[in-house]
């Protein structure tokens, strides 16, 4: 597995925590501001972590600068998270004109750039895994 | 009008066989790409582009078409 798929990994993995801690704030008790920033500060922390280690087992690996492929892969990934991210705001909006709520609103948005990132990076797999 | 399906195939591992067992590694080093790169041209899983299928065939020392062939489609001229 070379270097660029498993930083795509490591923050598909962390993406999908993240995403599920940020839908289980409704039911985490007095889950504020301070508990969505401890989860943030986790996961920037986590990537960091678990980069600087697959980096350090791979020093060769992490200084080649992206190729053709691997820069095609991530602009086709790019373009699936996008769409995702459209349809997810989308939802978003529609979310807002239900409810009436905006936070509820937002919520769904901040939710739809998180998965629209997973996406990014679970399409960013596959394409690597399929060598294309 | 769909326009025919063209298969590129290409002699990279022969090649390499001929070059002394010349890894991946190495000719990925001598192209400038990963050796996943070089991994996924080989199996014709992706199309390089010309710049990096020149730089292949320069590795070995030999012409382009030497490396890469196509079958399909139309070959006018």
């Amino acid at each position: 597995m070379s270097f660029r798929e498993k930083c795509a990994w490591i923050s598909f993995v962390l993406l999908l925590l993240l995403i599920v801690g940020f839908a289980a704030a409704g039911h985490v008790e007095g889950a504020g501001f301070h508990y969505f920033l401890t989860l943030l500060l986790a996961f920037a922390l986590l990537q960091v972590l678990l980069r600087l280690i697959i980096r350090w087992q791979a020093p060769k690996d992490a200084r080649t600068p992206k190729d053709e492929r691997e820069q095609l892969i991530d602009l086709k990934a790019a373009r699936i998270g996008f769409y995702s991210l459209v349809a997810g705001v989308l939802l978003a909006m529609l979310a807002v004109h239900v409810h009436g709520n905006p936070w509820s609103g937002l919520h769904t948005m901040m939710l739809a750039v998180l998965v629209a990132w997973a996406i990014k990076f679970a399409s960013e797999i596959v394409y690597y895994r399929r060598g294309r | 009008m769909v326009p025919p399906q063209i298969t590129i195939t290409n002699t990279i591992r022969k090649l390499r066989f001929e070059h002394g067992e010349m890894t991946q590694q190495d000719l990925a080093e001598r192209v400038g790409v990963t050796r996943q790169t070089i991994n996924a041209i080989e199996l014709g899983k992706y199309s390089p582009s010309l710049e990096v299928a020149f730089r292949i065939a320069a590795a070995f020392g030999v012409r382009l078409e030497n490396v890469f062939s196509y079958e399909g489609g139309s070959q006018s001229q």
